[in-house]
Order: C-alpha cells, then sequence, then structure tokens
C-alpha cells in the first residue's frame, strides 16, 4: 500500500489486493512486487512533482461503499486520465478533488486528499476557496443562462476580483482558444453557441478564476467527434500551465491525451456490493503497450467493461 | 503478468469478430510456416537426392508462400487500422508484420538453395558434402518447424529456447564450411563458394526461426530480448 | 387487408399490398369525434354564460359608461358605481403581496435550496400542499379569530374593531401562500441541476448560485405563479364574509384620510356582487351586478394577460 503525503511525487502502481473484500474478486491480487519492479523507475524519480497525493480515499454514499483505498499522485503539469468500466468511481474520486461531493448529502469521505501537502478535508479548509483554485469542466456543457461575458466573469467577479474584467475576460477565452469565434458577441446569449464552443466556454470559464488544476468529468462524451478532438488539442495546450485530470469512458481519448493513466475497477464482495478500486496507475504509453494486470488488459482491448 | 500466454482466443464473445480477425492471421501464418518447412526439407531432398526436377516443385511452392504474404500483410494493416489494437492485441498484429517477413524471407532461402543445383546442373560435391547438407538441412528446418509450433501455442519462452537450440545448427555450418574447404581443390572454386552460399542460407533460415521465437516471446511478455540477432547480412544470390 | 397471392405477384407487388393500410379505422374518427364534442360543449357553457352576463351588462355600460366605474356604492340603482369595490379589492391584494411573496418565496427558496431531504422536510411540504386544498371558509375563520383582534391590538383597528383591509388582506395572504410557496418551488425545481452545479464549481457560496443564477433562472415561473396567486385573491369571497366585510352600503366621508380607508369599513368587488344580487331593486339584480362581473372579469383577464407577457419577456432575454 502506498503511503502518501511524499510531495515529490512517488509513483508506485498500487494493485489493490482485496484484503479487506472478499477473496472471490477478479483474481487481480496480481504481482504486486514484480509490476513495481517493472514500473518505469528511472522516469518515476525524475517526474514532476505531485500537485495531489491520494491516501486511502474511502467514499460513502450512506451505507453505500462506492470506492474504497484509492492511493494515486497526481503530478504536476500533466494530464491524467481515469478509465475504468461504468461504476467503477471514476467520476466519484474525480469529485474528492474539488469538493463537489460535498453537495451530496449523504456522502462521506475518508483518507486524505493532499493539495500541495494540505488536506482538502480537513475542518479548517473552505470549499468555496478549493473550487476557486480546482476548476471544473461536466459532461454536459452547463454555461449559465447569461452572456458570454457574464459568464466568464462571474467567478472572478464573487471572487473580489478588481482587475480589469475585459482583459481577464479575453485572455480565459483565449486560453480556451475561442476568443476569435466570439469576441464580436460576447454579450450574447451563451446558449447561442453550439456544443463544442459552450465547452470551450465551459472551459474558459472554470480557468476564468486562474486555478492551477482543471477536472474534467467526460468533457467531450456529448460533442461530435471533430469538436472532441478541438478540446483534446486545447488539452495540450492547456497542459503547460495547469494539471489535468480527465474522466473519461473513451479509452482511444485516455491513450491519445493523457500522461497517465489509472485504471478502475468493480469489485463485487460476497454480499453483492459494488465498491470502485484502483487496479493500475502507471504512464499511459505502458498500460497501453503492456499492461501490468490482466484486468487492465482485458478493459483496454475491449475483452469486458 | 499478460494474459495472452498460450491462448489468443479471449473467452468473453464482446470483440469476436476482431478475434476471429486475429485467429485467421495466426492460422495463416501458422500454414504459411508449415509451407516453408516443408519447402525447405524438399529442396535439401533435391540436394542430396541430386534431383532437378524437384525444382520447379520449390519454386512453385514458394510462389504460394508469397501469395499468402501479400494477403496477410494486407489484413495486417487493415486491422491496424480499423480495430484500434493496444496492449497484446497491438502487440500481437506488430510482429506479425515482423513474423510475415521472416517468413517470406525463409520461403525466398530455400528457392535459392535449388538455384544454386541448378546453376550447378546437380549438386557439386562429394557424397560426404551432400551427407552434411542433409544433415543441415533436418536440423535447420526442425528448427524452424519448432518455431513455427512455438508461434501455434504462443509460447513464452520460445525466444530464449530457440536461441539455444540454434548454437547446433551453427556448429554443423561451421563443420559444412570446414568440409568444403577441404574438398575445394576437387570441386574447384566457384562450386566451393556456390556450395558455401546454400551453408549460408540453411543458417539464415534456422536464424529466421529464432527470429521468430524471439517475437512470439515479444508478444507474450511485452519485452524484447536484450540482444537481438542481427537479422539482416546482406543478402545476394 | 387483402391476403397476397405471393404466386401471382411481383416483389413489389407484395410489398406494396402490405403496406398499404386501412382506408377508415372507425374507432379511431369515433373517439377523436368524441373528445371534440367534449371541447366543444366545455366552451358552449363557457360562452353561453359570458353571453348571458355580457348581453345583461351592456345597458349599463351603454348608459352609464365609465361612470359605473368611478363611482361610489349608492343605495339607487342610477347612481351606484363599482369603485369602492375596485379600491378594496386593491387595497386588500397588495397587502396580499406584500405579505405572501416575501414570506412564500422565501419559504420555497428555503425547502428547495436549503432544507435537508428528510422526513421531516418531505412531511413539511406535503402538509403545504394540503393546505392549499384547504377549504377557504376555514382561513375566513382564522382570520377572525387571530387577524381581526391582532389588527386591532396593534392599533389598526379602526373604527371597526380591526374587521379592515388590513385583516382582509392578511388572511387573504395566508390562504394563497401555501400556492405561492408550491408554484415557487416548481419553479425552483425547474431550474437545471447543472447550473447550480456549475456556479459551485467556480467558487460560488450557495447563496451566491440562488442569488445570481437559480432565482433569476425561476423568475418567469414565480412571477408567473405570482401573479396568478394575486387574481386568486381578489376573486375570493367567502372568507371576507366572515372576517366583516361590508355587505351593504357605506361610505366613507369624503375628508378621510388614507389610515381612516385603510382602518375603516370596506368592501371588495365580488362581495358587491353578492350585495347587490339581494337588493330590492330588480335592476341591481338584472343590469348592475352583471355589470360589475364583466369588470371583475375584465381585471382578472388584465391579470393573467400581464402575467403572460412579464413571463414572456423575462423569458425571452435568455
Amino acid at each position: 500500500m502506498v503511503s502518501g503525503s511524499d510531495v515529490t511525487g512517488e509513483m508506485e502502481t498500487p494493485m489493490e489486493t482485496t484484503d479487506t473484500a472478499g477473496p472471490d474478486t477478479a483474481g487481480s491480487a496480481a504481482a504486486s512486487p514484480a509490476a513495481a519492479a517493472d514500473a518505469p523507475a528511472t522516469s518515476a524519480q525524475t517526474a514532476a512533482p505531485a500537485v495531489f497525493d491520494v491516501s486511502g480515499l474511502t467514499v460513502f454514499y450512506g451505507d453505500f461503499r462506492a470506492v474504497a483505498d484509492i492511493t494515486l499522485p497526481v503530478l504536476e503539469n500533466e494530464i491524467t486520465a481515469f478509465i475504468g468500466p461504468s461504476g467503477c468511481g471514476k467520476s466519484t474520486v474525480l469529485r474528492c478533488f474539488n469538493r463537489m461531493n460535498d453537495l451530496i448529502q449523504s456522502a462521506r469521505v475518508q483518507g486524505s486528499v493532499k493539495y500541495h501537502g494540505v488536506d482538502l478535508y480537513d475542518e479548517d479548509v473552505d470549499p468555496v476557496e478549493v473550487r476557486r483554485r480546482i476548476g471544473m469542466v461536466f459532461q454536459k456543457p452547463n454555461p449559465f443562462p447569461k452572456s458570454i461575458y457574464d459568464n466568464i466573469a462571474f467567478g472572478p467577479k464573487i471572487a473580489g476580483f478588481k482587475g480589469n474584467m475585459d482583459d481577464l475576460v479575453h485572455e480565459s477565452l483565449q486560453r480556451a482558444a475561442l476568443w476569435d469565434e466570439v469576441k464580436d458577441k460576447l454579450k450574447e446569449s451563451a446558449f447561442a453557441l453550439s456544443g463544442g464552443q459552450q465547452q470551450r466556454l465551459c472551459i474558459a470559464r472554470a480557468i476564468a478564476t486562474s486555478p492551477d488544476v482543471v477536472l474534467m468529468d467526460e468533457p467531450a462524451s456529448a460533442l461530435d467527434p471533430i469538436a472532441t478532438l478541438r478540446i483534446e488539442e486545447l488539452m495540450f495546450e492547456l497542459k503547460a500551465d495547469y494539471t489535468i485530470i480527465i474522466v473519461t469512458h473513451n479509452m482511444q481519448q485516455a491513450a491519445r491525451v493523457s500522461d497517465r493513466t489509472a485504471f478502475f475497477n468493480v469489485d463485487i464482495d460476497e454480499t453483492g456490493q459494488r465498491t470502485g478500486r484502483l487496479v493500475e496507475f502507471n504512464e499511459t504509453g505502458t498500460i497501453f503497450t503492456n499492461p501490468s494486470e490482466k484486468a487492465t488488459e482485458d478493459y483496454i482491448t475491449g475483452r469486458f467493461g | 503478468m499478460s494474459s495472452t500466454s498460450g491462448d489468443l482466443s479471449h473467452h468473453d464473445e464482446i470483440r469476436h469478430h476482431f478475434d476471429v480477425l486475429m485467429a485467421g492471421l495466426l492460422q495463416g501464418m501458422v500454414r504459411m510456416g508449415a509451407l516453408v518447412t516443408e519447402n525447405t526439407r524438399r529442396a535439401g531432398e533435391a540436394m542430396t537426392e541430386n534431383r532437378l526436377d524437384l525444382v520447379k516443385t520449390v519454386r512453385k511452392a514458394d510462389a504460394e508462400v508469397n501469395s499468402m504474404y501479400a494477403t496477410l500483410e494486407r489484413q495486417t494493416f487493415e486491422t491496424l487500422a480499423r480495430q484500434q489494437p493496444v496492449a497484446s492485441d497491438l502487440r500481437f498484429l506488430v510482429a506479425t508484420t515482423r513474423i510475415l517477413y521472416e517468413l517470406e524471407r525463409s520461403g525466398d532461402l530455400a528457392v535459392n538453395c535449388v538455384n544454386v543445383l541448378e546453376r550447378e546442373n546437380g549438386f557439386p560435391g562429394s557424397a560426404a558434402l551432400r551427407s552434411l547438407v542433409g544433415k543441415l538441412v533436418t536440423e535447420a528446418s526442425a528448427l524452424f518447424a519448432r518455431a513455427i509450433d512455438a508461434l501455434a501455442d504462443m509460447d513464452e519462452d520460445a525466444g530464449p529456447r530457440l536461441d539455444a537450440e540454434d548454437d547446433a545448427v551453427d556448429d554443423t555450418v561451421s563443420a559444412f564450411y570446414t568440409a568444403i574447404g577441404r574438398e575445394s581443390t576437387e570441386i574447384g572454386l566457384e562450386s566451393a563458394i556456390e556450395l558455401s552460399r546454400i551453408g549460408r542460407y540453411l543458417e539464415r533460415i534456422a536464424d529466421h526461426g529464432v527470429n521468430i521465437g524471439e517475437h512470439v516471446t515479444y508478444i507474450v511478455t511485452g519485452e524484447f530480448p536484450a540482444d537481438l540477432h542481427p537479422v539482416l547480412d546482406d543478402e545476394d544470390g | 387487408m387483402t391476403t397476397t397471392r405471393v404466386a401471382d405477384l411481383s416483389t413489389t407487388e407484395v410489398v406494396r399490398q402490405s403496406l398499404a393500410g386501412r382506408r377508415v379505422n372507425v374507432g379511431a374518427i369515433a373517439f377523436q369525434l368524441g373528445l371534440l364534442v367534449t371541447l366543444l360543449t366545455s366552451l358552449l357553457i363557457l360562452v353561453v354564460l359570458l353571453g348571458d352576463i355580457i348581453v345583461a351588462a351592456l345597458p349599463t355600460f351603454r348608459d352609464r359608461g365609465l361612470d359605473f366605474v368611478t363611482s361610489p356604492l349608492s343605495l339607487s340603482a342610477d347612481s351606484a358605481g363599482v369603485l369602492s369595490g375596485i379600491t378594496g379589492s386593491l387595497a386588500i391584494t397588495v397587502v396580499v403581496a406584500l405579505v405572501a411573496f416575501p414570506v412564500g418565496i422565501g419559504a420555497a427558496v428555503y425547502l428547495e435550496e436549503y432544507a435537508p431531504d428528510n422526513r421531516l422536510t418531505r412531511i413539511i411540504a406535503t402538509n403545504i400542499r394540503n393546505l392549499a386544498g384547504v377549504p377557504s371558509i376555514v382561513y375566513g375563520l382564522l382570520g377572525l379569530a387571530v387577524f381581526v383582534r391582532l389588527v386591532d391590538l396593534i392599533g389598526l383597528g379602526g373604527d371597526r374593531g380591526g374587521r379592515n383591509v388590513l385583516a382582509a388582506g392578511l388572511t387573504l395572504a395566508v390562504l394563497v401562500l401555501p400556492i405561492v410557496i408550491i408554484t415557487s418551488l416548481e419553479a425552483l425545481r425547474a431550474v437545471p441541476n447543472t447550473i447550480r452545479e456549475a456556479g459551485v464549481g467556480v467558487g460560488a457560496t450557495k447563496w451566491e448560485v440562488i442569488r445570481h443564477h437559480v432565482l433569476p433562472s425561476a423568475a418567469p415561473g414565480i412571477l408567473t405563479g405570482a401573479v396568478l396567486t394575486l387574481s386568486r385573491a381578489f376573486g375570493e369571497t367567502a372568507p371576507l364574509f366572515v372576517i366583516g366585510v361590508a355587505t351593504g352600503f357605506f361610505a366613507s366621508a369624503d375628508s378621510a384620510g388614507i389610515i381612516d380607508r385603510l382602518t375603516g369599513a370596506y368592501t371588495a368587488l365580488p362581495v358587491v356582487v353578492f350585495s347587490w344580487t339581494r337588493q330590492t331593486d330588480p335592476l341591481f339584480l338584472e343590469t348592475l351586478a352583471p355589470a360589475a362581473i364583466v369588470v371583475l372579469l375584465v381585471v382578472l383577464l388584465t391579470a393573467n394577460a400581464g402575467a403572460i407577457i412579464l413571463r414572456n419577456r423575462f423569458e425571452r432575454q435568455w
């Protein structure tokens, strides 16, 4: 088990052994030492610092344990992808990074999610401030029913931004590769934009509060293929200034876009309860050419899911 | 540990169509390998029995090998393009392109042997040399056949094992060259050179067999062997 | 549907015959006609009622025109007008708006946005819905027992011991409160959760999200509900009787100030209609009452039209 909190981003491939659940889970209690030995150790040690260090993260919705014992680092200025079959908890884990799970009454979080060394779930951490520094883009584009300008300006305004709002809006739209398309209609409704444009607007809105992390929950799943590729291209550009975590059910997208990939899977214990666990976490190239776990291999080759 | 050890036909039916395609490619390669093995033995028979009538047969058999190569190559690239393979599927398809190359070259090498026979209008050496050639053909074609078996079974250890077995073939080749050297005055320089070419060709067939084994190991484990045989010398004749 | 004799026909013919539908579906047509008849019947009833009223009211408007609307109550059929009724109803409506809207909308916001989703909250919401169905006369009793005395206690009872527009407004406010809460709740529920998520996602507090996004988005619905509620309050009659609306003739002194008018005797437009139907002079019943009804209907229709216009204006913005 990885003990988290090393800021220099220790890279291990946690093999989630089924010590807490029943013994009948799909054989994924595999070669942990072997895998660690095979892991690209040199690249890990010279990797970027860790922005997030997740340790033993477990999330309950009431009595239902949605994910258990998630441990992994997220490295700076990288794109980290979460993949896995439906119900594996990847969105749940993602929403722990900006405390969006707080919105769900019955949600309980155990373990720690350390952001630059500070546990986000500490008592004196204000979730509102967390969300200004860790932005989020959602599955279906959800601009506010306001003008394009006001969509971007809202976040900074309530955060107390005192500078030149026009400049900030301009810069945000530029970084989201949307400026040229909307510069003449900033006062028009956001709903006048196409789906792909709306999603880029949502990206611009997320980065307007100057976060250093952008979380994306299946950002392109509602878009056509060309719009999807534009979003992916945008992610490459954003990587230079932001750390990005993307949840996607599109494996080819994860393969194209991400630097590191985390594969989550559903464990079914003897009572039939389904819990999400982290099966494998490694550089994307390795995951997609030679994964260590059979479950990972079966999932990415499309043999189950 | 990867899931493909010994079994490419995954039990799930989710990508049945894809699985069928891959199984077809594997079968094609195995059949090509069987043809090459048989043709190598046929070339050996032509040389040891001094049967020029078999030359045409060898050539015709290799034409089929070449045609299979073209078909399977095309299918492999189409599958790569259309199925977005990853992990072991990807390794299999990339390795298939290489294995197809090894198979095709091996077929050509068998033809090269009988070409020598044709040029020299019969086997230009003594009975002793002929029996050495026979031994060499037996060993090389046996190794090659074992490589094809390893391919059919997706044998994880094929590479290192066949690499070790190749030492015996190399020894036989050395013995053959030595024998040629001893008889060179009787048979003449040109014939000696032609005979040495046969030695080279048969040695190369064994090397291609080893390479196929190493590609199989790569498919299963995802790792290249520590040192690769040099695949390409300069080819002639 | 003729069966195809496959041996005789080409494929195209086979297909064509199998695609040909029934010409006449008697059941469907009969059903459609039946529905049309019910619609027409409803319309007919409405038309007849309205027609009857309007025809009866025409002489009054013809003879007196606008004077009818601007004259106060009178014992004489020639000079009686609905002005007192209009001002009374308006005053009540204003009180209702001032009381019911903030309380109702606020309660709805709390219930929808802040209250945790547990059994207690669900029980409260259910009971609010039940309150909307309580007969209005019950609210009249409540008004008499509580608001009339309350108004009197705080010194605004005037010369009627609290039986004035203030008490009436409070009573009707409580009556329409459940409706305001429910319509506002529905309007708030209709705001997609994705907007709230988006607001929270950029670092807004709950109140900021409500104030900047949820309420503006729900405004058309809330507004429409509000105007319809006011229309309802405008037309409520039964409770007013219980809390002492003046059903007969009364007049405020010309020199009476606002406070006196607010705390003194009052009437409402529907009550005027009622009282005129009971006058001895048959003209009241035959011509004046219908005219008053027409005025009432005009006011209500205008209010509803206003609601629709307002809602369209809000919705068109985005």
